[in-house]
């Protein structure tokens, strides 16, 4: 009842009809200089970066640097936290690392989706948020990004840009008000 | 003497914290300012982010029977409310039939404009906002007094003071990193327990049917991904054709708002979670009645960053709170009246028409032109307080007459001038209040331009 009485009072008042304007686009920059914007612009939304440069050299460092995380790249990980666990065991997850599939030079954010975690909690119940993510796989803005993703429906996915953070007292900025507290991007 | 400026002389009266608000948003709006310069096609972008806004609103109909359909096939349930009273019955309702107690909910500007806290705690459901701005006005039971920064008008002292009071934690200690933990602690529990957690929503995508959140916190994720059930609340207005159109939007959000380059994280919701419930309601509560006003319409373009509160020089010192409506500054006043006229008649004269909340809305919102026109409607319709009606009055004769105004001036200038100062600064004169004149001149400048450009110009001062 109240889906037609809100479509009809639309129907008679909306605008006249306006185009929708055409998709927005920005020239690609180079690679190369992708790649340090987003370094430089992780560092000020306060993420923390490393380049091992070479997909070989990732593993080895990921144990050195974070010893004890939850790696959820191996499938016995992903068996152990389906999707039905319980909540409180999630909040025990102390540093948990996570694959995302690109990243976004302008912001510094990452793109993670269903497939990438068998939880949609994991990546902001985790106290420490490890994300390794391919620095071939950099685009540069939120258009590039979107056009990436299609029209893709995964049933949910997020673009994660630093730490959690607050600035509700004071305008104060504190990181880990909810999510992580701390936020590392592995580049590979 | 009206109800905006009274609540304005209240906040000013700590006059310490007034220029620390005055400040404090004027350092976000710097923010905002570095961000948009560093974007070379910013003015692109917000002409793009108009136009995209402008057709939608063209054809909402279509758009919200798309998303209906899209999100229907994700397996999402899509209720409609017409109005607030029932908004918030088919919350409740989804509340009744989970057998639900404890709901955790994260911003969301349209659940305070239906008042569904207070209907929800009515009926014995406990209600937390996540948001530790939100958290921290619901402890003192006050509304928020910014949309993106709801405790903006509390110094951290005031928080303190709270915070050992209900959460217990150390009396004095003030420093922001200790209240935020305290806080994370206490919300965590919340999280854990909720069996049902309620967002609003940024962005509605036809094209997929995914609604899009936008936080710096986490905090509706961990409430959405750890509840059995969500409810995301959405106006109707919040609707955007396509994907893509995401990408125009999430550049303008942030950057408007806070001056970050995105939210610390942007979700995107289109499908329950294994075993759970995902419930959209779609809002309409007055905005399909504004829709019809042309002169007014491209208020419902509004993306609810705040840009124009953080710029307006009378936001900025008169607080929030002054405005008593549920969404202050600018913009507020601007949507206020739509919803009733007489209540909000004082909030278009809030505003000291310079256009700077114009000059930052990020989807180019004519705010200070429909805040004029707004006096001029009201006017018309004999809704602004008697007192503005008979100085307009006066002042439209005196301004309309080149010899009434000649003597008016005289008179001002002699009076001024000669008077005692309680005949100038008195109960009718409200402009003297807090004000000073300035030193009045000799002679008018009609009278120095006749002494000084004698013979030379034509009639029109032209040569």
């Amino acid at each position: 009842m109240d889906r037609n009485k809100i479509l009809q009072t639309i129907r008679k008042n909306k605008a006249q009809a306006a185009p929708l304007p055409k998709t927005f686009s920005t020239p690609e920059e180079e690679p190369k200089k992708l790649l340090d914007r987003f370094k430089e612009i992780l560092q000020q939304v306060g993420g923390e970066c490393f380049d091992v440069k070479g997909a070989e050299n990732l593993n080895l460092f990921v144990e050195e640097h974070f010893p004890g995380a939850k790696d959820f790249r191996k499938k016995e990980t992903w068996e152990k936290y389906p999707p039905g666990c319980g909540k409180e065991e999630l909040s025990q997850l102390g540093a948990v690392i996570l694959e995302a599939q690109f990243g976004v030079a302008e912001n510094g954010a990452v793109w993670m989706d269903e497939s990438n975690f068998p939880n949609r909690l994991v990546p902001f119940i985790a106290e420490k948020l490890v994300v390794c993510l391919d620095s071939e796989q950099i685009c540069g803005n939120m258009h590039t990004a979107y056009s990436r993703l299609g029209n893709r429906t995964n049933g949910f996915g997020v673009f994660v840009s630093g730490p959690s953070k607050t600035a509700d007292i004071e305008q104060n900025l504190v990181l880990g008000a909810h999510g992580a507290k701390e936020y590392f991007v592995v580049l590979f | 003497m009206t109800g905006h400026a009274h609540k304005a002389g209240q906040f000013l009266k700590n006059g310490e914290r007034a220029s620390w608000h005055d400040e404090t948003l004027w350092i976000v709006r710097q923010k905002r300012d570095k961000m948009a310069r560093a974007v070379p096609e910013w003015e692109s972008l917000r002409e793009q982010a108009s136009q995209i806004k402008q057709h939608t609103l063209s054809e909402l109909d279509n758009y919200l029977i798309q998303f209906e359909q899209q999100a229907v096939k994700n397996g999402v349930q899509v209720h409609w409310a017409a109005n607030a009273g029932g908004f918030n019955e088919i919350v409740s309702g989804i509340i009744k039939e989970n057998n639900a107690r404890k709901v955790v909910k994260s911003k969301s500007m349209l659940t305070e404009e239906c008042g569904l806290n207070p209907f929800l705690e009515k009926q014995g459901v406990e209600v937390t906002d996540t948001d530790l701005g939100e958290r921290i006005i619901q402890f003192r039971d006050e509304p928020p007094s910014h949309i993106v920064m709801p405790a903006i008008h509390l110094k951290k002292e005031e928080i303190s003071e709270l915070f050992h009071e209900k959460l217990h934690t150390e009396k004095g200690n003030s420093d922001p990193a200790y209240l935020t933990a305290a806080a994370r602690l206490h919300l965590r529990q919340k999280f854990l327990e909720a069996e049902v957690a309620i967002t609003g929503v940024n962005f509605a995508v036809a094209e997929t049917g995914a609604v899009v959140v936008c936080t710096n916190e986490g905090n509706a994720d961990m409430g959405v991904h750890a509840a059995p059930v969500q409810i995301h609340c959405v106006g109707i207005e919040k609707i955007i054709p396509r994907m893509e159109d995401l990408g125009v939007f999430t550049r303008l959000l942030a950057r408007s708002a806070t001056g970050q380059p995105v939210t610390a994280y942007t979700s995107h919701y289109l499908a329950p979670k294994p075993g759970g419930q995902m419930h959209i309601v779609i809002v309409d509560n007055g905005r399909s009645q504004h829709l019809g006003k042309e002169d007014y319409r491209n208020a419902l373009k509004c993306i609810r960053c705040g840009a124009c509160m953080n710029t307006c020089p009378v936001y900025r010192k008169s607080g929030g709170h002054s405005y008593g409506s549920v969404i202050p500054g600018p913009i507020g006043s601007i949507l206020a009246p739509h919803t009733n006229s007489k209540k909000y008649k004082d909030l278009p004269f809030a505003s000291s028409l310079c256009g700077s909340c114009s000059n930052v809305c990020p989807v180019k919102i004519d705010i200070h032109d429909q805040l004029y026109r707004w006096r001029q409607d009201l006017s018309e319709k004999k809704i602004v307080s008697p007192g503005k009606r008979a100085t307009m009055k006066v002042a439209g004769k005196v301004l309309s007459g080149s010899r009434m105004y000649d003597l008016s001036g005289k008179m001002a200038r002699w009076g001024i001038k000669n008077l005692p100062r309680m005949f100038i600064y008195n109960r009718l004169n409200v402009w003297g209040k807090g004000r000073e004149l300035p030193e009045i001149p000799k002679e008018s400048f009609k009278q120095w331009y006749k002494k000084t450009h004698q013979g030379k110009g034509g009639k029109n001062g032209q040569e």
